[in-house]
């Protein structure tokens, strides 16, 4: 089941009104350590110390500060950062619509199912017209006091919200200094042709968390008291850039 | 909406950010596919654009540090005393040493292998997680400019599985702009159903569907998401900017031979910082 309502509000854009309720479309599962005292086996808590006098500080001796040279801060109050909240209101706002293909992967964060609420109307409509016309409706609201940017998309039978990174979040490839290193058109082509006989299709359902299944293994083995093989990491001897060419045509004739 | 950001980084930059710096490794180890073997790091590709507070102590405003505490023997635990535990009970625990941790999956935590190649066009966009970069280690630059420029070509990606802080990640890897980019994926387990929000009664009133279509034709653009900027942060900017030239300035102990350069100058200095934010994105 999609996990409950977090949000209700109406999709709104060049006379359309299409009221919608938010529900999460993703649970991530994991394994949870806590953090124990190794003596006592006592769990630990997180605290914040003075870094001058070096004692526990409690919440409401906690101030937020923005150091704008070194060790000189802005104290910002709790009610004032209050007031920069975005007024709440009930509507995603759909400013413009993009071809689908054309928002690049990086910007997508994370994926709201949108249920048709009361009065149920339009939905359907704009599914079919979204997926007829193969767009993505680029919008704005706001929740939970921050405002958002997002896709309005479907998967052919809902309409979905994905919101989407600020464009100023988005780490530049041009900040990694990548260095341009000439590759032959021989090592271009054997290297296409090896990933083209590697392509299959897209099935997620065949991957499954086997990590998370052998960890749990692993600690139940403990708990009996079994001992625990220590295995350790290798890391691959890197090919070497004389050899790459070598390399590619091995893994060709392998796979071929 | 963002506490579940999976933000590898170990460390975060507690003060003000340092844009011009490339971005810090996250993990290193080798991406092979096939015989070929890759070394290369993890770094982030987004940094969210949040105006980072430091938290401060309010008698004397100096910097605070997060530190673990024993509530039985009330003291601050030093980082060598503290293991880790699973809870198969109240109160009750396992404790795994990291070796251990690192036993569950040798082979998947200093490789990222490929195991086979994909079109992200298969992809739907509810599988992705988060973004980062891959950079060449030295002695890969050459063998990872060769993967970035077939995998542009043939439009493809590699799907790999990689073990990082005890989390197995399915991850997509695919050429972005002449670098590497990896994407954490989701397990399909993890995606929720959606039958039980599906309309009821599929009818659909076609005149109102082809109304929409043309409002929607009317409506197009290419995507530029520069367009739209987080309006709360900039709030929060304008705010320091006031208080800064109130001279709502305090002082941490450590430091206090020097005076404030005076008003101006730190709204430059403010501003300077977040062009550079900017500019380097």
């Amino acid at each position: 089941m999609a996990g409950g309502t977090i949000w209700k509000g109406h999709i709104h854009f060049g006379g359309a009104n299409v009221p919608v309720k938010l529900h999460t479309a993703v649970r991530e599962e994991r394994i949870q350590f806590h953090l124990l005292h190794r003596r006592d086996h006592a769990k630990l808590r997180q605290q914040m110390i003075c870094a001058y006098e070096k004692k526990l500080v409690p919440i409401e001796a906690q101030a937020k500060g923005l150091e704008v040279e070194e060790g000189k801060y802005i104290i910002v109050d709790p009610e004032e950062l209050e007031r920069t909240a975005p007024e709440g209101t009930r509507v995603i706002e759909v400013h413009e619509f993009v071809k689908a293909e054309e928002i690049d992967p990086i910007f997508l964060d994370r994926v709201y199912y949108l249920e048709p609420d009361a009065p149920a109307k339009g939905y359907n409509e704009l599914v079919g017209a979204l997926r007829e016309i193969g767009v993505d409706g680029i919008c704005t609201w706001t929740m939970r006091k921050r405002s958002y940017l997002g896709a309005l998309e479907t998967d052919g039978k809902i309409l979905r919200l994905n919101t989407l990174r600020y464009a100023d979040e988005v780490i530049s490839v041009k900040s990694l200094e990548l260095q341009k290193i000439p590759v032959s058109e021989k090592e271009l082509k054997i290297g296409s042709d090896l990933i083209n006989q590697l392509t299959g299709p897209f099935q997620p359902e065949q991957f499954e968390n086997e990590h998370q299944k052998k960890l749990r293994h692993l600690i139940e083995k403990k708990a009996r008291g079994e001992e625990i093989a220590i295995l350790r990491p290798r890391r691959l001897k890197p090919t070497e850039s004389d050899k790459l060419l070598q390399t590619l045509e091995a893994s060709l004739k392998k796979v071929a | 909406m963002k506490s579940h950001n999976p933000n590898l980084s170990a460390s975060k930059s507690s003060s003000g950010r340092e844009p011009e710096m490339i971005p810090q490794g996250i993990w290193s180890g080798t991406i092979s596919f096939s015989l070929v073997a890759i070394p290369v790091q993890l770094v982030k590709a987004v940094d969210p654009g949040r105006v980072s507070f430091r938290m401060l102590h309010r008698d004397d405003y100096s910097p605070l540090q997060r530190r673990m505490f024993c509530p039985e023997e009330e003291r601050i635990v030093a980082p060598d005393e503290i293991v880790k535990g699973y809870e198969i009970g109240p109160g009750k625990y396992i404790v795994m040493t990291d070796e251990e941790l690192e036993s569950v999956t040798p082979e998947r935590s200093r490789t990222i292998e490929i195991i086979e190649f994909i079109d992200m066009k298969d992809v739907d966009p509810i599988y992705y997680e988060h973004p980062y970069y891959l950079v060449p280690l030295k002695g890969g630059e050459k063998a990872y400019r060769l993967l970035v420029e077939v995998l542009h070509r043939t439009n493809k990606a590699g799907l790999a599985k990689f073990v990082l802080a005890e989390r197995e990640y399915l991850v997509a890897v695919e050429s972005r702009e002449g670098a590497l980019a990896l994407i954490t994926l989701h397990y399909s387990e993890e995606i929720l159903p959606d039958q039980d929000i599906l309309p009821k009664g599929g009818k659909i009133e076609t005149e109102e569907k082809s109304r929409m279509k043309n409002v929607i034709k009317k409506m197009m653009a290419d995507f530029r998401p520069e367009k739209y900027a987080d309006e709360r942060r900039e709030k929060i900017l304008g705010l320091l900017k006031k208080k800064i030239k109130e001279k709502a300035l305090v002082e941490a102990p450590e430091i206090g031979e020097e005076q404030g350069e005076g008003p101006a100058d730190l709204i430059a200095a403010l501003e300077e910082s977040m062009r550079k934010v900017k500019k380097n994105r």
